[in-house]
């Protein structure tokens, strides 16, 4: 074969793949990669918290200018934040997470040769690519980053004379997110479709994995919330460029009156929080469904309450668009209206308490098998509890005034959506990384990242809640002015030690992850002896995922440790694939 | 080894029929979604109390009488090629064309007569609900200029004669489209007219 044939295979096969397994590997490389970065600025800011104004030579080499004499300048500091949030929020947890595991599980767990559109799938994957490409140009340009907080709220976004970052980043921020939407939505689109039309033979919607439910109900919300997120960035990008009011109105700067009128900042708060709340599902449930493929598969029974999971996905996925008033209680708001969010919120603690419940009650005399995926899962539904249990403060209204805009807030987001969604995401990646890459994971090493992880996470975000009380303001670049927080500065070196040690633990991933990917032993096809559909796909990768005719499907993904009236397991083993057909008096799980 | 050739055309034309109207409809979804939060946008700003009418121009009802033709016309399109009339079919895509670009024209006009009044889009003399009403009718006539896309490409597949009356898949998600775009700005009108103008 000639050179030029080499180089179309490998571009077609490597770069510009329409294959779903490709793009899911894609899509994970990328996101981990700017995990990294994002992960790298907390880092960095929080020296910064933890020992206010003193010098670090890391921070000089790695920020330069930002950071003169290796302390980071306080304009450069909210830069550090804004980007850490933005890139943690939709490039890590949305792409990284969404967009490798719906990439990866959708076709092979319903039974499809491959998405609804390749062609699509791979446009999702490089605007997605490109966006990431443009946020990071955004830290080199003039003025640096934005710097309004991963929210943008105007008028700081909306003036470009605002603040240093609010020049030329802000506009790549805006640039770069509109990329962004178009990629996630192209995705949407596709992974919605191809579940709903490339199921095999017997995939009804009652034998699909909770997974594949989890990925359906994200790309619904995806689909339904991003649009007005990309309307209310062309508002700012008018405001911005075009010399419209839509955020703007008698605004002073020096002295100078601006010609903007009429407009209100509470407009983009609106339009921004309808997304924002349906993006914290949108990070949440891909990494509640992994959690339930993982609990059962791992606790060798079947998951409890299979219907009421699904039920509780579609009453979070709906009340998350009812709900986005609980930002703004500070603005304002109408305290009849602020009570209608109240009670709307309050409510999605009855579906989530339902799913708490269901994992507990899997795992509950399972026999339960500790992988590093396991320990993550268990991870997740801890800090689905502990952050939940916030939540519940911060989403009354009477209670929230007292902690809004504290790092109570901060805390309380970083464990239920940050620490869960990446819990999940690390879980997924060390259960199906066997079918990612066809080795194996070190185990060891798995459980070491897990345990010093979760130690150093709620190091770090547990005594936040502390800060929060006693009324310390999040994003500030130090507290010094103001001697009511003395007390707390050991609390901020604590936690700037425990974030130190999580960042070094991540690095444990890292290389358990590059070295296995190409040293790892090799994987059996079903080496955590699974029910589902992907486990029956042989573990080299080639376009359309089975030899032959692709497998029928005759019952649920969830019958492990099944028993006969002799206690003895049906078919000898105590898990039966899906591809298994139903014996005579057997019933289907899904179906009661 | 042997391994699947998704290349293979009856693969991809098996697959091309189940998705495409799913596609399409989802697609429409989310344009539903992005016209929905800037009509909000516009209800939440008429909150503050400081909105002021400004006269709709004639313009636009003549856009809207426009498009209701055209949509029209591509159906009768679509029901000339089930019976494989192409000569019928090609003059129908042609007229919706002819009129898609009028629709274009009229909304061009509407925006002069609106300058011409004093009502501008950006800038200093402009009001939020000027901004509004450019911002909200430019957008729908971008996601028109798709529509005419994919209606010049139906023209030019009728003219090769790849349609007929059991393969018109490709006209079907270009009509559906269309007729979203109607719809969309007949809901558009409507509400500009009893809100901001």
């Amino acid at each position: 074969m000639s050179t030029h044939h080499h180089a179309k295979d490998f571009l077609f096969t490597y770069v510009f793949s329409q294959d779903h397994k490709m793009i899911s590997k894609q899509f994970l490389v990328t996101g981990f990669l700017m995990g990294f970065l994002g992960l790298a600025m907390s880092t960095m800011f929080r020296l910064q918290l933890g020992w206010p104004g003193e010098s670090f030579e890391v921070i000089d080499m790695f920020l330069g200018s930002w950071a003169e004499g290796g302390v980071i300048t306080p304009d450069k500091y909210l830069a550090l934040v804004t980007m850490h949030g933005t890139i943690m929020v939709f490039f890590l947890l949305t792409a990284g997470l969404s967009g490798t595991f719906s990439n990866l599980l959708i076709p092979l767990q319903i039974g499809a040769r491959d998405m609804a559109s390749g062609f699509l799938n791979m446009l999702s994957y490089w605007f997605f690519f490109v966006s990431s490409v443009i946020m990071l140009i955004s830290l080199f340009v003039e003025g640096g980053s934005a710097s309004a907080g991963w929210t943008i709220y105007p008028p700081l976004s909306a003036l470009p004379q605002a603040i240093p970052g609010s020049g030329a980043g802000m506009t790549l921020w805006l640039v770069s997110m509109a990329v962004f939407i178009v990629s996630s939505l192209l995705g949407s689109l596709n992974y919605i479709v191809t579940i709903f039309n490339l199921r095999t033979k017997g995939m009804t919607f009652t034998r699909l994995p909770l997974t594949i439910w989890a990925f359906l109900l994200t790309a619904i919300i995806g689909v339904l919330s991003f649009p007005v997120l990309l309307a209310a960035a062309l508002l700012l990008i008018f405001d911005r460029s075009f010399g419209t009011s839509f955020y703007l109105s008698d605004i002073y700067i020096g002295g100078q009156v601006l010609e903007h009128s009429g407009g209100s900042p509470i407009l983009f708060e609106h339009l921004f929080w309808f997304l924002g709340h349906p993006e914290v599902y949108i990070v949440l449930l891909p990494a509640l469904g992994i959690t339930s493929e993982i609990v059962s598969t791992m606790t060798r029974k079947p998951i409890f309450g299979y219907r009421a999971m699904i039920g509780s996905m579609m009453a979070i996925a709906f009340l998350s668009f009812v709900v986005w008033g609980h930002h703004m209680f500070l603005t304002g708001m109408n305290p009849f209206l602020g009570s209608v969010f109240t009670f709307t919120t309050l409510l999605i603690a009855v579906p989530s308490a339902v799913k708490v419940f269901n994992y507990l009650t899997t795992l509950w005399k399972g026999n339960i098998i500790f992988t590093p995926a396991t320990l993550f899962s268990v991870g997740l539904v801890s800090t689905f509890i502990s952050g939940g249990v916030t939540g519940l403060i911060l989403g009354n209204s009477a209670l929230d005034i007292n902690v809004h805009d504290t790092y109570y807030v901060v805390g309380h987001f970083h464990i239920v959506m940050g620490l869960s969604a990446i819990f999940g995401m690390f879980a997924g990646v060390y259960h199906w990384f066997p079918k990612i890459f066809g080795r194996m994971m070190n185990n060891k090493l798995g459980i070491l990242h897990f345990w010093t992880t979760i130690i150093c996470a709620y190091g770090v975000f547990f005594p936040m809640h502390f800060l929060g009380f006693a009324g310390v303001p999040r994003r500030y670049y130090e507290n010094s002015a103001f001697p009511l927080f003395d007390d707390m500065v050991d609390i901020n070196t604590f936690i700037s030690m425990f974030a130190i040690v999580a960042f070094f633990a991540q690095l444990i991933f890292f290389f358990n992850f590059v070295y296995s990917a190409f040293r790892g032993p090799r994987a059996p096809m079903n080496p955590w002896r699974s029910n589902s559909l992907e486990w029956t796909a042989p573990v080299e990768h080639f376009h359309g995922n089975w030899y032959g005719e692709i497998p029928h499907v005759h019952r649920w993904p969830y019958d492990y440790s099944k028993l006969n009236a002799e206690g003895e397991y049906v078919y000898g083993e105590d898990f039966i694939p899906q591809t298994t057909p139903l014996g005579e008096d057997e019933k289907d799980g899904g179906e009661h | 080894m042997t391994t699947i050739r998704l290349e293979n055309i009856s693969y991809k034309e098996e697959i091309r029929r189940k998705t495409s109207k799913p596609l399409i409809w989802i697609g429409i979804m989310s344009i539903v979604m992005f016209f929905g939060g800037l009509t909000s946008a516009v209800i939440v700003s008429q909150g503050s109390g400081e909105f002021l009418k400004i006269t709709m121009p004639f313009a636009f009802t003549v856009s809207t009488v426009i498009i209701v033709l055209s949509s029209v016309a591509f159906h009768f399109g679509l029901i000339s090629i089930k019976k494989g009339n192409y000569a019928i079919a090609k003059l129908s895509i042609a007229t919706t064309l002819v009129l898609g670009l009028l629709f274009v024209v009229s909304q061009y006009l509407g925006w002069v007569s609106l300058n011409e009044n004093g009502i501008y889009a950006a800038g200093k003399e402009s009001t939020q609900e000027s901004s509004f009403l450019y911002l909200i009718t430019g957008l729908h006539v971008l996601h028109l200029i798709g529509g005419l896309i994919s209606l010049i490409v139906v023209l030019v597949k009728i003219m090769k004669e790849r349609y007929n009356a059991e393969n018109v898949l490709g006209i079907q998600i270009s009509i559906t489209y269309w007729h979203f775009l109607g719809g969309l700005w007949i809901y558009l009108f409507f509400f500009l007219r009893y809100t901001i103008a």
